[in-house]
């Protein structure tokens, strides 16, 4: 029995690693990038070692986007998570010209209308950071763990649908992923197809 | 404080309101504005002229986009939503599935891919209206929900709707239009000599190679998946090998090692984007789960060998130990009877037979009604439940002592007497009882075929059920039938006498046997505790019935009668509470306990992940108290010759033991149209099961595996 788990545990974790070369299979490490942020602060995923970090991936412009902030979920969310240490960054990846780029000036104004909780604003808009974690989606979630691993990546909840109305009804994956791990747990549901507008690289 | 908040919330109100409008309002039109421009125009197109009661009708809802905008196809791809369409229809009406034409794939900045539609497209559904349809015109109406995107992405929807007269005939309309979207539609995959495919995984890239000599002829091939929902998937990339031969790897997320193939489409053309390409569906390879299986309709002389088994099975109820003490009491009517006129015998006859029937018919109207109602009828179903188990063996028991002299049933033989009494005066009304009294004691004993024939009834329509039930009364009522037309046969019957003392007795024995049957039956569900607690209160039982029969005599005092009584009820009462709450603390034993031999226990996930892999499998739905499936598996299936061909040919043994009521194993039952066990299935790789009939033979089993081809490793 013990050594069955064993082997299904080793393909799980060999077809992972195998996993399309452009986004970051769960279960590997998550890797590096570094972009300032809406205060012209260095942010990068190496600085936070040993917390656990949640990659959010932003375009106001969305209506999914506006699904989550225009309910209150999402800045539901990241207070909920902020407040138990974890990081929380919300990156925007669309290009200058594109749906939903933002200036540092208008991300700042964006924070305070939106009464964003996250721990920052990053603003990638040469679609660095996005490239490197493969996002695809707005929005598009990844959970770091404290040791530096993705164990988390996909849609924000489980209802894929730019309503509202839906969100009671739905499983949000990411609380779901963030209790599990920081209970100690393995998360359950480690990846999910995301779900969104694409991501408005250049 | 109520007060202000409800002023302060007026303002609000008239909000929502007016959002509900405006959203009322988006609903009704027939497309999507924005920024002063239409997107997306949605319009309902039928391929008729009418609508036919009762005839399937082709619908499509056509979406005409904004030039570079797009709406997506099932699986949209890296980003982006399938369109929604929800009917507005009565529940009687039948709505298809979309049909999906081939869509283009779109790549946008970043890598991300998406499959969709631009300009315009047609997606089909078939609308079947019920037979019963009535009035002159119908309303047709959808609510359809889109994404479409450019650079942005939009959320919208639209209500179209389209009116078609409700007449006895119809002509073809828009003809060229739907063909044109048929052409477009992916075709079924085609014969194996034409197309074969082939999915291997390795870790998480699955592999599908396609091989057609018609490829050869058209420069761009391409594989679109439609994964399930829990499957993430990257970009399939394609390699051409040699003439009609395509590679695509499929990079795979999932958490179920299990899986090694996908649903999707083949696309091929001149092109990628052109009219002129073609699709292939490609279903996940394997056999269909059993959740799809129909079970064939019993034809007209399988029903007339069950009605033959159902006649048998009455009149063997005639032997039955529980009907004797009436039927020896009837018997001796009839001798009673045999110095009268024949025209009274025989109507006397005649009322006890209505009796039967009339029982029977109860039963089955009962029936009928209770399956309407939906409720689960199984047969031999309550044998799942412990607790009737230890009543039948008490009854069994009862019954037993009763045969050996132990005590004497003074209840029903009192009810009789009178009964008989009134044969003296109105003989009819008698007679049409004691039938009636006969057959309720009757019920119990289901000889074994009789309990075949009822399982096979259980499960068809109404008027099965009704014609069984008469052929079981029929039979039962037979030889009071011939009895009662010929009544000088009557002397072909034994005299009376002591010898009908020792028959009774010799019953009992065989009713002792079927309580050993039912003891270990409780042991299977419940283990050796349960045995014991239930040995224990029958012990008790015995005594109280030794009691009814020595003090609770005529001949005994009244008050030697009623403390007798109150003896009596305080043991069964008391033994039954307390050996009651004995039973209870015994558990369900692990349903992992190994099974002998190399079966494996069944669950649902074990069987359908065999059947994913590939493997032929060979499942035994079988019970603990269930006789025949006992039979079965040792003269059949533990035979040496049929062990030895399921390990030639590599059949992998589950056994799903339904003696406890497993309800996953109930509803594989039920797929099946079985009421209960025993049911034997095989599951040829990448065939239709085969299931074999209730009563198994050597030959049977080995004449079908040969047919099985030898299993292929599929690593």
């Amino acid at each position: 029995m013990k050594t069955k788990l064993l082997l299904i545990a080793l393909t799980c974790l060999a077809s992972t690693s195998l996993f399309a070369a452009d986004s970051p299979a769960v279960g590997a490490a998550a890797p590096d990038f570094s972009v300032t942020d809406s205060k012209n602060r260095p942010q990068s995923i190496s600085q936070y070692k040993g917390k656990t970090v949640v990659l959010e991936w932003f375009n106001p412009g969305c209506p999914f986007v506006v699904k989550h902030y225009g309910s209150g979920n999402m800045q539901k969310l990241q207070e909920e998570f902020t407040g138990k240490g974890v990081v929380w960054l919300t990156i925007d990846s669309s290009a200058p010209g594109e749906q939903g780029h933002l200036t540092a000036e208008q991300a700042e104004k964006q924070i305070t209308e939106w009464k964003i909780k996250s721990t920052a604003l990053l603003l990638d808009p040469d679609g660095k950071a996005g490239h490197t974690y493969g996002a695809k989606n707005t929005p598009h979630m990844f959970v770091i763990s404290p040791e530096g691993k993705v164990v988390y990546q996909g849609a924000i909840d489980s209802k894929p649908s730019s309503k509202p109305e839906d969100i009671a009804s739905s499983t949000n994956y990411v609380k779901v992923a963030l209790d599990e791990s920081m209970a100690g747990k393995p998360v359950s549901n480690a990846s999910t197809k995301p779900y969104g507008c694409s991501v408005k690289y250049k | 404080m109520v007060g202000n908040g409800m002023i302060a919330s007026r303002p609000l109100r008239n909000a929502l309101l007016a959002i509900a409008l405006f959203i009322g309002l988006a609903q009704t039109g027939r497309g999507q504005t924005y920024e002063g421009r239409e997107l997306v125009r949605a319009e309902l197109m039928a391929e008729a002229t009418a609508i036919v009661p009762g005839e399937p009708i082709t619908v499509g809802v056509l979406l005409r986009m904004a030039p570079h905008w797009h709406t997506y196809w099932k699986f949209p791809g890296d980003a982006g939503l399938p369109t929604e369409i929800k009917w507005d229809l009565p529940p009687d009406w039948k709505v298809g599935e979309i049909q999906w034409p081939i869509p283009l794939k779109l790549k946008e900045p970043g890598d991300i891919q998406i499959y969709g539609y631009h300009d315009e497209v047609l997606l089909m559904q078939e609308l079947t209206p019920p037979a019963s349809l009535t009035g002159s015109t119908v309303k047709l109406a959808a609510q359809v929900n889109w994404l479409v995107c450019e650079k942005i992405c939009i959320p919208g929807g639209a209500k179209p709707q389209l009116e078609l007269p409700v007449a006895d005939q119809n002509a073809p309309a828009n003809e060229e239009f739907f063909a044109r979207y048929r052409r477009s539609l992916p075709q079924d995959w085609p014969e194996n000599n034409v197309a074969s495919a082939r999915w291997t995984r390795s870790g998480s890239e699955f592999l599908l190679a396609v091989e057609s000599a018609a490829l050869a002829n058209y420069p761009v091939a391409d594989f679109f998946p439609l994964p399930d929902e829990k499957v993430v998937v990257g970009h399939p990339q394609i390699e051409r090998g040699t003439t009609g031969k395509v590679t695509f790897r499929v990079p795979i997320e999932t958490q179920d090692p299990k899986l090694s193939s996908l649903n999707g489409i083949v696309v091929f053309g001149q092109d990628a984007t052109g009219q002129g390409r073609n699709a292939w569906t490609l279903s996940r390879t394997g056999p269909a789960p059993a959740a799809v299986l129909s079970v064939p309709a019993p034809n007209l002389s399988g029903l007339g060998k069950f009605l033959l088994f159902g006649f048998l099975g009455g009149f063997i109820l005639n032997l039955m130990p529980c009907v004797l003490p009436v039927i020896s009491l009837k018997i001796f009517g009839f001798i009673q009877h045999a110095g009268q006129s024949r025209g009274r015998i025989l109507r006397s006859g005649l009322a006890f037979i209505a009796g039967i029937f009339a029982w029977f018919v109860g039963l089955a109207l009962l029936l009928i009604v209770l399956k309407s109602l939906g409720r689960e009828i199984t047969w031999a179903f309550q044998f799942t439940n412990p607790y009737f188990v230890v009543f039948m063996s008490a009854v069994v028991l009862v019954f037993a002592l009763n045969l050996f002299g132990v005590f004497e049933i003074s209840l029903p033989q009192t009810a009789n007497r009178s009964l008989l009494g009134w044969t003296a005066g109105e003989g009819d009304a008698g007679s049409f009882f004691q039938g009636v009294f006969a057959t309720v004691l009757a019920t119990p004993c289901t000889a074994p075929f009789l309990g075949t024939a009822l399982g096979f009834a259980f499960t068809q329509p109404g008027w099965v059920i009704l014609a069984m039930f008469l052929a079981i009364a029929a039979g039962m009522s037979s030889p009071y039938l011939l009895l009662s037309a010929q009544p000088a046969w009557l002397r072909l019957l034994p005299k009376p006498g002591a010898w009908m003392e020792r028959v009774k007795q010799l019953m009992g024995f065989f009713l002792l046997a079927t309580l050993l049957f039912l003891l270990s039956v409780i042991g299977a569900q419940r283990g050796v505790e349960a045995i014991v607690w239930t040995s224990c209160f029958l012990l008790v039982l015995s005594l109280a019935c030794w009691i009814k029969g020595s003090f609770i005599v005529p001949t005994a005092s009244s008050t030697a009668r009623l403390v007798s009584l109150v003896l009596v009820l305080a043991l069964v009462i008391g033994s039954g509470l307390y050996f009651g709450e004995k039973f209870k603390e015994t558990t369900v034993p692990s349903g992992e306990a190994p099974l002998a031999g190399d079966w494996q226990p069944f669950t649902p996930e074990r069987l359908q992940s065999e059947i994913d892999q590939g493997h032929t499998v060979f499942v035994d739905f079988t019970a603990a108290w269930c006789l025949t499936c006992k039979f079965n598996e040792s003269t059949v299936l533990e035979s040496d010759a049929v062990r030895e061909v399921f390990q030639r040919k590599g059949i992998v043994k589950i056994k799903a033991d339904w003696t406890n009521a497993d309800p996953a194993i109930t509803k594989i039952l039920q797929q099946f149209g079985r009421p209960g066990v025993p049911l034997y299935v095989l599951y040829p790789a990448g065939k239709a099961p085969i299931v074999f009939p209730e009563l198994l033979t050597q030959s049977m089993i080995l004449e079908k595996f040969e047919t099985v081809t030898p299993q292929v490793a599929v690593e």
